[in-house]
């Protein structure tokens, strides 16, 4: 749909979710814990539009998700990625699938001999590639449409992301075992591309966040010391380089996935004064916030999560209920708090899961401390 | 002492309303209380002075003024409260002159119009003196400083 077709945004409701947005960041008063669903795709399925429509029209997308802000009353920022960002610039294959995000079903990287002859692309190369072509374009469709939602994100992923949208995972893990520095070198390849990738977005728009993290690393496939290696250590490398550049200031530390082995090792990772941390499981479980807290709530702004497994296939009152514990155990984080969904907000999800979502915070996240 | 004040590094004073005088009172307190960082080749030292709203370096050769920077941000100290080992490489290309240790690339808590949040910092791990690094200074922290400006006003 053009952007005519849509109902332009409600400036009252815009106004006070600017104002729950902001708290979290510089501890400006306001009512209640905001929520963030990370709203993707989802937003497709309101417009009974399917992923493969959203991912094929990134000005599209973007409307559709800030009409779902609206009508969720959540984040009011206009978020378009997907996880496999960066394969195609360097001459992976992509496909485009109906109900998931844009896979890659080809990549570059096949053998250890084309990881030493593989070349970083430059800040200006990556800016003409297909990731950032497709990313701006929704990022400038909230920019021109959306103002005052338009804060504008690096989708980096991780070392370990980046190399398995570069080499095969199954050659990556292989390799970890058999040619641990050849791996040490794709993440270090990994971590410059995060750094050039990172001073595009800043070069076209100015301040941004970087998403980075550690979500193949994560505990169900690597220990703690091959999360360090190739990880934790060339991931901090990197955000310390970008911020150094200039290409930063915000730093969305998202760790997808188990981190129960390796959670601790990020309290100390490069941090800004727009920093905020994600963790997704403790094990099987979700990460509980009340651990969240009382290991990074004197550090930067913690993001609450709910199990996105609950989200897509739990009934409303299971979501409340887990909503309701972690926003009770993370409202009053020192350093601000955000309550979210564990990784993306499942493309089905049933539209009521993500209302108890919000529910629980506007029931449980009253700010008493301003 | 005796530096040489380029018009480049005149400017750079000027942007960031320094005075010579000041500039050149934080380099002769840095010579001769040793509290300043020094680059591990030993040709570039850093010297800061701090008061209540502004921190000023001047990044400096045995000639010449080389760089000027300030932030508003109030350093307070090593987030989460002390210098504990680390899991990844932090030593940082500097070395504090005073105690003849490599500085360690931390998070520093900085506060800011009542905001307090971390940043990237140098620090000693023996004197916990703690510093921000050109490029933080000059990027990160200024587009923070003009955030929270905007957002607390």
């Amino acid at each position: 749909m053009p952007a005519q077709d849509y109902v332009p945004i409600d400036q009252n409701w815009l106004e006070n979710a600017g104002k729950l947005w902001t708290t979290p960041w510089v501890d400006k008063p306001s009512d209640r814990v905001i929520v963030d669903p990370i709203i993707l795709s989802h937003a497709a399925t309101l417009f009974k539009k399917n992923a493969g429509y959203f991912y094929s029209n990134p000005d599209e997308a973007v409307r559709m998700v800030c009409a779902a802000c609206e009508l969720y009353d959540v984040t009011p920022v206009g978020h378009y990625l997907f996880a496999d960002y960066w394969g195609a610039d360097y001459g992976a294959e992509m496909k485009i699938q109906a109900n998931a995000p844009p896979g890659i079903t080809k990549r570059p990287i096949k053998t250890p001999e084309d990881v030493d002859s593989f070349e970083v692309l430059s800040t200006e190369e990556l800016v003409k590639g297909p990731t950032l072509t497709t990313h701006y374009k929704a990022l400038d469709t909230v920019k021109n449409e959306y103002p005052q939602m338009f804060a504008p994100i690096t989708q980096l992923g991780g070392t370990m992301e980046v190399a398995t949208n570069w080499a095969a995972i199954e050659d990556v893990f292989m390799w970890m075992i058999t040619e641990p520095e050849l791996v040490d070198k794709l993440c270090i390849k990994a971590g410059d591309h995060m750094v050039n990738a990172c001073k595009a977005t800043a070069d076209r728009y100015g301040a941004n966040v970087m998403i980075t993290g550690s979500v193949i690393a994560s505990g169900d496939l690597m220990d703690r010391e091959q999360i360090k290696r190739f990880s934790y250590n060339p991931v901090s490398r990197a955000v310390r380089k970008v911020l150094t550049a200039g290409a930063g200031p915000g730093v969305y530390y998202h760790l997808c996935g188990n981190h129960t082995d390796d959670f601790d090792m990020w309290r100390d990772a490069p941090m800004s004064p727009f920093t905020i941390v994600q963790i997704g499981y403790d094990g099987q479980d979700i990460f509980p916030t009340s651990k969240l807290v009382e290991n990074f709530g004197d550090r930067c702004t913690c993001f609450g999560t709910v199990d996105t497994k609950l989200v897509d296939r739990g009934t409303p009152a299971q979501v409340y209920a887990q909503a309701k514990e972690q926003v009770l155990a993370g409202k009053d984080s020192p350093r601000g708090f955000i309550l979210g969904t564990a990784c993306e907000c499942p493309t089905n999800a049933p539209p009521v899961n993500v209302h108890a979502l919000v529910r629980a915070a506007k029931d449980f996240g009253k700010y008493e401390k301003f | 002492m005796d530096l040489k004040i380029t018009e480049q590094a005149d400017n750079l004073l000027k942007d960031n309303g320094v005075r010579t005088e000041e500039i050149l009172d934080i380099i002769k307190n840095a010579e001769s209380g040793g509290s300043k960082l020094v680059s591990k080749d030993g040709n570039t030292c850093i010297a800061k002075g701090a008061s209540e709203n502004l921190t000023i370096y001047a990044v400096y050769s045995a000639t010449e003024l080389l760089d000027v920077y300030t932030h508003k941000m109030n350093i307070l100290g090593i987030t989460g409260g002390e210098i504990k080992p680390v899991e990844y490489d932090d030593e940082s290309d500097w070395v504090c002159a005073k105690c003849n240790e490599p500085a360690l690339e931390r998070n520093v808590d900085m506060a800011y119009l009542g905001v307090t949040r971390p940043g990237p910092g140098i620090v000693c791990p023996k004197c916990g003196e703690m510093y921000v690094s050109a490029g933080m200074a000059k990027s990160t922290l200024k587009t923070a400083e003009a955030i929270l400006e905007e957002k607390r006003a």
